[in-house]
């Protein structure tokens, strides 16, 4: 709890919070804009469809949030050189862990502000019925889990690098490829592509009539062992940046 | 086994690849002393130091710290009672003197009453509100000080804390680390390259060459290293050599010179006559002493960087 009653401390003025706010702002108005003027048909298919929307926003914007969040977390202590000092003052591994709690706290936020707008939104908006609570809850949790993998991830890289550019490149990147991976199918194994393999629905389009179909799947084994990388992700990340936290001598 | 001093370290060895920065060092830090590490730049004087913090794995050797042998486990207990101030100042830009010392604070889990007290002891009150940013290399020198100062431990550990100040920020410095000891009790181990600056602030001394401690004792026995001699020039310097090897002293030539030891003012003006009487013509006769200065070169080599 001290470690991370200092490390809120230390970013103070960094305003992380409002950059964190402009960021999924951007993921609002994605979601604003796409069916802004839904017919009747679409209110049927409303919440549905919002949840098709979301793994698809995420994989896109959620890389390079992750990506600019670690990097502030991390460049504090890149600029003032301060690992020297603080390694003498509580023990590496503690410090690691605060700054991952730190991270996990702001993940959780932007996840919940995610998921209130967007049931927000579909009752604004008319939709028929009420959310699918059980699959929106299963999107919720694999969501925030895709995005504390690539949190990890992207902390071991502002931790290993004093340029932080070089991990912005890599989240800006992770961004890209999760979005050509969708297209090519590959997603299922890469960290950048848990949004899509924790995806609750599915889509039938029909070529002749044109008629899009979605649907609430059920998991297949592969598409299970998919999901479960996502866990395994987050524990291969945290567990390399601790030793890397652990084992850097300054 | 019990030792007397706050700091031990016991063939403390560091080696990266197959260079060897630190070199079965001992050293030996008494209590309320204000121990001068000195030696050339790259002798290993941080490697050292990072290694005593913890912040380095010794390749070999050992380190105890307040008479406890120092482990993994109880590293962090030990350094509760440690300040460091290692190369340059560590601070958080972006906040304010006293919101980096708060920090410190939290971390330390020390009195908020002390950032006051560390404050006033390094002269930054007025400025503890200003960004660091902001601050001068000798106002962010300080902080560091006063960061290390924060909980009043019984070491505190200085790698060369006037790096890049201006003279003024230097005594400042010097005359603060001087009175840490008599004012709160602690004992200071402090480094430098520069021999004029440990002279003036330490009180026992260990130098050290290539990662070699070659010299650790009071900084009183290296003064008293400094011995005088008698040197002079004349015309024959053979049949002066002879003249003073009939009279027991034993004198080296050294260039144009021989040097004898510190003999008394009657004996030298007896020679003085001796070597006139047998036509010998005397140049010069002059006292010299050897400085510190000499003193350090020779343990350190005259190659290295001062």
């Amino acid at each position: 709890m001290i470690t991370l009653r200092a490390e809120f401390k230390k970013i103070k003025r960094k305003k992380i919070g409002l950059t964190m706010c402009a960021l999924i702002g951007v993921q609002f108005v994605w979601l604003l804009w796409s069916g802004s003027r839904p017919d009747e048909n679409e209110r049927l298919q409303g919440w549905i469809e919002m949840l098709h929307s979301l793994p698809l926003v995420s994989v896109i914007m959620m890389p390079t949030i992750m990506s600019v969040l670690a990097s502030r977390l991390a460049d504090v202590e890149h600029k003032g050189n301060t690992y020297k000092l603080l390694n003498t003052l509580r023990r590496p591994g503690a410090l690691y862990h605060a700054k991952v709690v730190c991270g996990a706290l702001f993940i959780l936020a932007i996840s919940i502000a995610q998921f209130l707008f967007v049931i927000a939104l579909g009752y604004a908006r008319g939709y028929a019925g009420h959310p699918e609570w059980k699959y929106y809850g299963t999107t919720f949790v694999l969501n925030l889990a895709c995005c504390l993998s690539l949190y990890l991830l992207q902390l071991l890289l502002s931790m290993l690098f004093f340029n932080q550019m070089i991990p912005l490149v890599a989240g800006l990147g992770g961004s890209m490829l999760g979005l050509i991976l969708m297209y090519v199918k590959m997603y299922s194994f890469l960290p950048w592509g848990g949004f899509l393999s924790a995806a609750q629905v599915n889509m039938d389009w029909n070529p002749e009539t044109r008629i899009i179909h979605l649907y609430y799947r059920e998991y297949s084994p592969v598409e299970l062992c998919a999901v479960a990388m996502i866990f395994i992700w987050i524990v291969v990340f945290y567990t390399a940046g601790r030793l890397l936290f652990t084992k850097k001598e300054a | 086994m019990p030792t007397q001093n706050l700091v031990e370290t016991h063939n403390l060895t560091k080696q990266y690849g197959k260079i060897r920065c630190v070199n079965a060092v001992n050293m030996q830090v008494p209590p309320g002393a204000i121990y001068g590490f000195l030696g050339p730049n790259g002798a290993g004087k941080s490697t050292t130091l990072k290694m005593i913090l913890g912040l380095a794995r010794p390749t070999g050797g050992s380190i105890t710290l307040f008479d406890v042998p120092v482990n993994e486990k109880n590293r962090m207990k030990l350094l509760a009672q440690t300040g460091s101030l290692i190369e340059s100042p560590s601070y958080y830009g972006h906040l304010t003197g006293e919101e980096n010392l708060r920090i410190i604070q939290t971390l330390k889990g020390c009195s908020e009453k002390d950032i006051d007290k560390v404050l006033k002891i390094v002269r930054l009150q007025e400025a503890r509100g200003k960004l660091v940013n902001h601050y001068s290399l000798g106002m962010k020198q300080r902080l560091g000080l006063a960061a290390a100062l924060l909980g009043f431990p019984k070491l505190l550990i200085l790698d060369e804390p006037t790096n890049g100040l201006d003279p003024a920020g230097i005594q400042e410095m010097r005359e603060l680390i001087c009175s840490l000891p008599g004012a709160y009790g602690m004992t200071v181990l402090v480094s430098s390259h520069l021999l004029s600056e440990i002279d003036q602030m330490a009180d026992h001394v260990g130098i050290i060459r290539k990662g070699e401690l070659v010299y650790q004792d009071t900084l009183e026995s290296l003064h008293a290293h400094s011995k005088e001699q008698i040197a002079l020039r004349v015309s024959h310097m053979a049949i002066a050599l002879d003249l003073l090897r009939q009279d027991g002293i034993e004198a080296v030539q050294e260039g144009d010179y021989l040097l004898l030891p510190m003999v008394d003012d009657a004996y030298v003006a007896n020679l003085c006559r001796q070597l006139v009487t047998q036509n010998i013509s005397l140049y010069r006769v002059e006292k010299r002493e050897k400085s510190l200065e000499d003193i350090f070169l020779s343990l350190t080599g005259k190659e290295s960087s001062l």
